[in-house]
């Protein structure tokens, strides 16, 4: 297992480099600049700012100086848009708040997803199944930029309890409607999935054996089916995780959270580099670590993985 | 500072207001109606201010929060008029090009040191220098003074600016150019004093709550970037005693809709209106739906360059195309909000600007189609003519608004005219760069004035102008440009470089903008007849309707 995670490291390690490389060059070839505006500035006052900023130099010298204070500094930059605030700052304030509601996003996903989900496929073709299926696809064709407004319009408006927006540190009542905006599709592929999957498991070979033996169907459930049944799920768990709390631009907008998602995509319309690179590198590493997990978790619960 | 730090302090700020609401002076002192025991004002930021330290802030919504932290040598009252501010008053010789200004000697920072002529000096001298790299400095240029355009190319000192503390409370400003309106120039954020010591002491992070030291009747008392503000009456400000509104909190909410949804859920006290939702809000909220006119013009102008296409070369077929939009179709019925019909490129709200009846504006719509269609043929544009039919391409930055006008523009077009226009949108930094090197047909244009002067705007076709993407050239409009600086009252001048831009048409004229928004009703002595929409809180305050 070791050795396993070793050379998943291994290749992590480029992958992110490339990453960058490439991220950096893109970004560069887009046409405008950080301090592009409808009113173009004087030369001279340009010339200044791409002297501060280091921004007259040549681009490969500019990605090695970036690369090395990320390295031996951990110093992700200054955001060109944002004067008194470095790259370390916007992501020390605004991922702890996508953290938040994307951790418990993803609990409400994968709880009610799973749970939902088996009961579907015990109770296969009656009409708690057909409730289940039947909130299930709701949820997936309803896209949360529709959900998130429909929210606002019922607990706010209509019903006056739950806030309208805004984060206060992350308070209960803030959180409320985010996570439900977030989860609600996510927690419907979960179900379907799961659904799927626990009936193929109910249906095989060795289930059939141990209701032969007469085994209840809580051991038989919960000690013989649910764990391979959740196989598929698992391999969708790490994507969807990191997509949750990597932020979210319809949540941040929608609820004006100050999370990260709206960071990136606002630094990619302003240009602001180092805050596109610093978000690009934390995804990335975000990404590839919880890839490396769901292996690991794929390996515990499939012993075939192992061999 | 650490989050658990940051949500505790959220919390005790929470907690405090649910303790105790702050108790407000009771009676209004000039008007006598009873204030709220409530004095907080909450309002809708689009966008995170890019920075509140005065020497670099290059946003609107930056400017409204240094208006209420900081304090310069003049302010604006509600109608835009020049009152003192630091200074009591100045004086200028007769050539308006040396200005002196007294300060008044009870102007405190917040941390209770006197605010001097030397610290507006120091931010004169730190908003021009290389070393800030201030996108702003161009500002300090602007306004003349001397040798400022020489230290911005870094080829003299900071301490060479034309700008001396003759003692504490003595500032005397030297100009390159003789500038009536200078003194207007110093409402302006760019202008206006920072703390040297904190600066020296925190460097970038000077404009943090826990570092931040102002001078105006608020401090900055919590900012979670991307989220909120929150700043809170200033006990050393000279004029507290009239300070009513305790407290002021920006949201930062991207969306128009969800902002208005919280506005009227009662969570804010301002917000813009999105587009089109003027007349509706108006009958809904009758009071609280509010329009003004604002500095703004939006235009579409034409590639005049060399590279340019050759059917803009001819005047007539620039007439033609601007003959051809019936403004008031997009105001009345795409807008919505009040904005006004131009033919002009100067709003009429400019002070000091009367708007001249030039000769399309006052035809009928019919009379400017029939106009239009018969000098397009004059040209010999059109189906068996001389060149042919024209078609062009017209582009604009992505945005619903802008593709709705394009679309409308386009479909006038096509019934006068009998054209095929193309639209094409590109994303913002696309556009400024495509359009800054004019490769472009006809491209959508907007300006907002800087200063509360026709120049702001007539600036832009002048032939040396950075912001002319359209190339066009007229000696004539330099000339009358050039004498116009310097003149007294220059009106007449601007009034003649618009009737010769009615008959050359470098650009079409399509609509002043309206500012809109909705403001509670309990909301008191908001500037709305301040065109440049320059508010400053401690003239607001808050009754219980």
């Amino acid at each position: 297992m070791i050795m396993f995670i070793i050379r998943r490291l291994a290749v992590a390690i480029p992958t992110l480099l490339i990453l960058c490389i490439v991220t950096f060059y893109l970004m560069h070839a887009a046409p405008g600049g950080p301090f592009n505006s409808e009113r173009p500035l004087p030369a001279s006052v340009m010339a200044n700012i791409n002297a501060k900023y280091g921004l007259d130099q040549p681009l490969h010298t500019q990605l090695y100086t970036y690369l090395v204070g990320v390295v031996t500094e951990f110093d992700f930059g200054p955001s060109y848009k944002f004067k008194d605030r470095t790259v370390n700052d916007i992501i020390a304030q605004g991922f702890p708040v996508t953290l938040t509601y994307g951790f418990w996003s993803f609990i409400v996903a994968t709880v009610l997803g799973i749970s939902l989900g088996v009961v579907a496929a015990l109770k296969h073709n009656s009409i708690i199944d057909y409730f289940a299926v039947g909130i299930s696809i709701g949820a997936q064709v309803l896209p949360n930029f529709v959900m998130a407004p429909l929210l606002v319009w019922l607990f706010t408006l209509t019903l006056g309890w739950l806030p309208g927006g805004g984060w206060n540190g992350g308070q209960f009542p803030y959180l409320v409607m985010p996570i439900i905006a977030l989860s609600t599709s996510y927690m419907a592929s979960i179900s379907r999935l799961m659904r799927s999957s626990m009936l193929e498991v109910l249906n095989s070979n060795f289930i059939r054996t141990a209701r032969a033996k007469g085994l209840p169907s809580r051991k038989i459930i919960f000690g013989h089916a649910l764990k391979p049944a959740l196989l598929p799920v698992v391999s969708y768990l790490g994507p969807a995780f990191v997509g949750m709390i990597t932020g979210s631009v319809v949540i941040d907008t929608f609820f004006s959270t100050g999370g990260i998602g709206q960071a990136f995509v606002n630094s990619a319309f302003s240009r602001d580099y180092a805050v596109m690179m610093g978000i690009t590198i934390l995804v990335g590493t975000l990404t590839i670590t919880f890839n490396m997990i769901v292996d690991i978790l794929y390996a515990w619960i499939d012993p075939k993985v192992r061999l | 500072m650490t989050l658990q730090f940051k949500s505790l302090t959220a919390m005790l700020a929470a907690t405090t207001m649910l303790a105790g609401p702050v108790l407000a002076a009771g009676t209004h002192p000039e008007t006598g109606e009873a204030l709220s025991d409530n004095q907080t004002f909450t309002y809708r930021l689009l966008d995170e201010h890019s920075s509140v330290d005065p020497g670099i802030a290059e946003d609107v919504s930056g400017a409204e929060v240094i208006r209420d932290l900081f304090e310069g040598l003049m302010n604006q009252d509600e109608n835009g008029n020049l009152v003192p501010g630091v200074a009591t008053g100045y004086t200028a010789n007769e050539e308006k090009n040396v200005y002196t200004f007294t300060l008044r000697d009870n102007a405190k920072w917040s941390d209770g040191t006197p605010v001097t002529a030397g610290d507006f000096v120091y931010a004169w001298r730190r908003a021009a220098s290389p070393e800030l790299a201030s996108p702003y400095a161009w500002y300090i240029e602007l306004m003349s003074i001397e040798n400022a355009a020489q230290i911005i190319a870094g080829e003299m000192t900071p301490d060479t600016l034309g700008v001396t503390a003759i003692d504490d409370h003595t500032l005397e400003v030297r100009l390159t150019a003789s500038l009536p309106y200078f003194p207007l120039m110093t409402t302006h954020t760019t202008t206006f004093p920072v703390p040297a010591a904190t600066i020296e002491a925190h460097g970038d992070q000077w404009t943090r709550p826990e570092n931040i030291v102002s001078n105006g009747a608020y401090v900055l008392t919590e900012h979670v970037p991307q989220e909120r503000s929150v700043r809170e009456r200033n006990p050393m400000y000279w004029n507290n005693d009239a300070t009513i509104i305790e407290k002021v909190v920006a949201l930062v909410i991207n969306d128009d809709d969800t902002a208005l949804t919280r506005w009227k859920a009662g969570e804010l006290d301002r917000t813009e209106i999105p587009t089109g939702q003027y007349p509706s809000l108006s009958q809904e909220y009758p009071g609280e739906a509010l329009s003004f006119p604002r500095l703004c013009s939006y235009y579409y102008t034409f590639n005049l360059s060399e590279g340019g296409p050759e059917a803009f070369k001819d005047v007539r077929v620039r007439q033609a195309l601007s003959y051809a939009i019936d403004r008031s179709v997009i105001t009345d019925q795409v807008l919505q909000g009040g904005q006004i019909a131009a033919f002009t490129f100067t709003p009429g709200a400019t002070a000091n600007f009367t708007v001249p009846e030039v000769a399309f504006g006052k035809m009928t719509q019919d009379e400017r189609n029939a106009a239009a269609v018969a000098l397009l043929a004059e040209a010999g544009y059109g189906e068996g003519l001389e060149h042919g039919p024209l078609a062009f391409d017209m582009v604009f930055n992505t945005s619903e608004a802008h593709a709705q006008i394009a679309t409308v523009m386009a479909q006038m077009w096509k019934q006068t005219l009998g054209l095929d226009v193309t639209q094409s949108n590109m994303e913002w930094q696309i556009f400024l760069e495509e359009r800054g090197n004019q490769n472009f047909e006809l491209a959508r244009g907007a300006w907002c004035g800087d200063y509360n002067e026709a120049s702001t705007f007539l600036d832009l076709v002048n032939s040396s102008s950075g912001y002319n993407d359209g190339k066009y050239n007229n000696a004539e409009v330099d000339a009358l440009l050039a004498e116009a600086k310097t003149m007294e009252d220059p009106s007449a001048n601007y009034t003649r470089i618009e009737e010769i831009m009615a008959d050359e048409m470098p650009v079409i004229p399509i609509y002043h903008y309206a500012g809109n928004m909705m403001l509670n009703a309990d909301i008191q002595n908001w500037p709305i007849n301040n065109v440049e929409q320059n508010w400053y809180s401690r003239n607001l305050y808050r009754v219980d309707n």
